[in-house]
């Protein structure tokens, strides 16, 4: 069974003259341990087709499947908990509490979940995210690339089975991209979790185990050219 | 309140000022209780220390204690445990400096309104008064001798008695020989033996039996009919209800002024899945702490400005009315914050996902 299943799934935005079909009727499946990259130009719908799959916004058509439930049954309280469980964000806006310091944004999941990273296990993912001695700083203390890093940390401290990444290495420069998607990867085998990744950066996509494109809301699945160049 | 604490304390300045307004309104609130309170001892006191559950009036009296004009056998006790009778005069009293309006009270030395002496000693020779203890206060001492308004003899204190204060001005106890010396001039050897009241103490007031000129008066109805008392008693507890609800409406504003700031971190955090239930507990819990803290600075600031105003302000706080007050003053910021708390079920944790 896949973790995430997408059936005929639309969206569409207003109506009549403002009506925008921000996703057409796309099938998709994620299995677990799959690394997918999903491309394509600003304005696609990558980010509508995320957030359908993580169900922060319900599809104008048919349905999400997550692990076997089909969202559009879940009331939203239900929605919320299956979202803490199952799903890390990494939002392409930073999520970051504002007055949390670094620590206390992955102290407030350990108040509202379960079944967290243990102590050794965060610190080795902090280490990889380079942000082991920012701990104690607050948001408006970090610049961009921190703040993404430490994002990161959040979405994948829940231990959730898939991770939805909204340009998660937007911000970083080549070297740390690289790192991050690296270290994306190795969680994603390792702990076999379904890893969506929405990215412009096509260097980073070579590792991918699937390349979607989003082509005004459609999306296709892209033959792989490996060894160009 | 992991989050709730923790938004306090990083942004210090903007919870600073809620509480600000939180202690100024429950200050505002506490001080006018106190004033309430004040004003009605002022008026009461020296009747509630009868510890009397009824007094005897003329029918023509309307409730009025000085227009009530009775003799003292017009009433033999017919029906009620206790009785004595109460004979009074209102004058102004000057010790030469001081001057103050006091109402005389004749009172029989046996009976349960003699009042105790906290200094000094009980009237015995003719002449002789106890003063409440504000005129002590007030530049008034023992031996002091008094010259009245409206006759030529004298009074001496003697002793001071405390609470005895009635519809806003001292008291001096003596007898009736006295007092009607003072009525009456020392010339008139058998004046007739006219009383204002009785002041009675029974467990039924219905049973007590009188002639049909007479009227048997609740204490409670008898204090309600002072003159002013029930105008200065609305009038300020209407001010303070009427703070009660605008502190709620300024609450509210604040709180959902805050939340409106809030409204992207708290999609964050929904878009996460933290529930809208744990938000809104953080929300109340915030708004608890802080008018737990606003309150109490309340309550402090208006004891201690109790402290250092003059005598002549009559505040007096009543800790139960207080205790009471600040349970309200709470439970209405934590209605203020629900408000709050339906617009955060309301947000969408789309809004999180931005670009
Ligand atoms: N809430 C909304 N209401 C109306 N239109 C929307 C809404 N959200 C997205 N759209 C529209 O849907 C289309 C897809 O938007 P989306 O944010 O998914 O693009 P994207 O591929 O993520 O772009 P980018 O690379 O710039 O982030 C856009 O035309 C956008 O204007
Ligand atoms: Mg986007």
């Amino acid at each position: 069974m896949s973790i995430l299943e997408l059936k005929k799934v639309q969206k569409i935005f207003g109506s009549g003259r403002t009506k925008v079909e921000a996703m057409k009727k796309t099938d998709f499946e994620a299995e677990k341990g799959e690394l997918i990259a999903v491309i394509g130009p600003s304005g696609s719908g990558k980010s509508t087709f995320l957030s359908l799959a993580g169900g922060l916004q319900t599809p104008t058509s048919g349905e999400v499947m997550i692990n076997g439930t089909a969202l559009a049954d879940l009331a939203e309280k239900k929605r919320a908990k299956l979202r803490l469980k199952e799903i890390g964000f990494v939002l392409q806006a930073s999520n970051l509490v504002p007055y949390l310091n670094v620590g206390q944004q992955m102290q407030l999941l350990n108040k509202v979940k379960k079944g967290n990273m243990r102590k050794e296990e965060a610190e080795t993912l902090y280490q990889t995210l380079g942000i082991e001695h920012l701990l104690h700083h607050f948001p408006k203390d970090l610049s961009g690339g921190e703040k993404q890093r430490v994002a990161i940390a959040k979405a994948l401290y829940t231990n959730p089975s898939i991770i939805l990444a909204d340009e998660p290495t937007a911000s970083l420069d080549s070297d740390r991209a690289f790192e991050v998607m690296n270290m994306l990867k190795e969680i994603t085998k390792e702990k076999q979790k379904a890893t969506i990744v929405v990215t412009h950066d096509t260097r980073l996509i070579d590792d991918c185990d699937k390349v979607y494109k989003m082509i005004d809301g459609k999306l296709e699945l892209q033959e792989k050219i490996h060894h160009m160049i | 309140m992991f989050l709730a604490w923790n938004e306090i304390k990083n942004n210090k300045l903007r919870f600073l000022l809620v509480t600000g307004v939180l202690v100024l309104i429950s200050y505002l609130v506490f001080f006018l209780s106190g004033l309430a309170n004040g004003l009605e001892q002022l008026n009461r006191e020296a009747v509630d220390k009868w510890e009397a559950d009824g007094i005897i009036l003329t029918e023509e009296a309307d409730l009025r204690l000085q227009q009530s004009i009775l003799s003292a056998d017009d009433f033999d006790g017919n029906g009620v445990d206790e009785y004595t009778e109460l004979t009074q005069l209102s004058a102004i009293a000057s010790n030469g400096t001081e001057k103050e309006n006091v109402y005389i009270f004749a009172v029989k030395e046996d009976s349960f309104i003699m009042p105790a002496v906290t200094e000094g000693n009980v009237f015995m020779d003719a002449g002789e008064v106890i003063a409440d203890d504000t005129l002590k206060e007030n530049g008034f001492a023992i031996g002091d001798e008094l010259s009245l308004s409206s006759t030529d003899e004298t009074l001496e204190i003697v002793g001071f008695t405390d609470k005895a204060r009635f519809n806003a001005a001292p008291v001096l106890f003596t007898d009736r020989n006295t007092l009607e010396t003072l009525q009456y001039g020392e010339t008139v050897e058998e004046a007739d033996d006219a009383v204002n009241a009785f002041v009675i103490r029974t467990d039924n007031l219905g049973r007590v039996e009188t002639d049909e000129a007479l009227q048997v008066v609740d204490t409670e109805i008898f204090i309600k009919n002072l003159p002013g008392y029930t105008e200065q008693n609305l009038t300020l507890t209407w001010m303070i209800y009427f703070l009660f609800i605008i502190s709620a409406v300024v609450l509210a504003i604040f709180l959902y002024v805050l939340t409106i700031q809030k409204i992207s971190i708290f999609g964050v955090m929904k878009a996460q899945g933290i529930s809208s239930g744990y938000l809104a507990r953080s929300v109340i819990g915030q708004t608890f702490l802080l008018s737990l803290a606003g309150v109490w600075i309340g309550v402090v600031l208006a004891v201690v400005t109790g402290l250092f105003l003059p005598a002549a302000v009559p505040v007096a706080f009543n800790y139960i009315e207080m205790l009471i007050y600040g349970i309200v003053l709470i439970a209405v910021s934590v209605i203020g914050a629900f408000i709050s708390v339906q617009t955060i079920v309301r947000i969408d944790p789309l809004k999180a996902i931005g670009g």
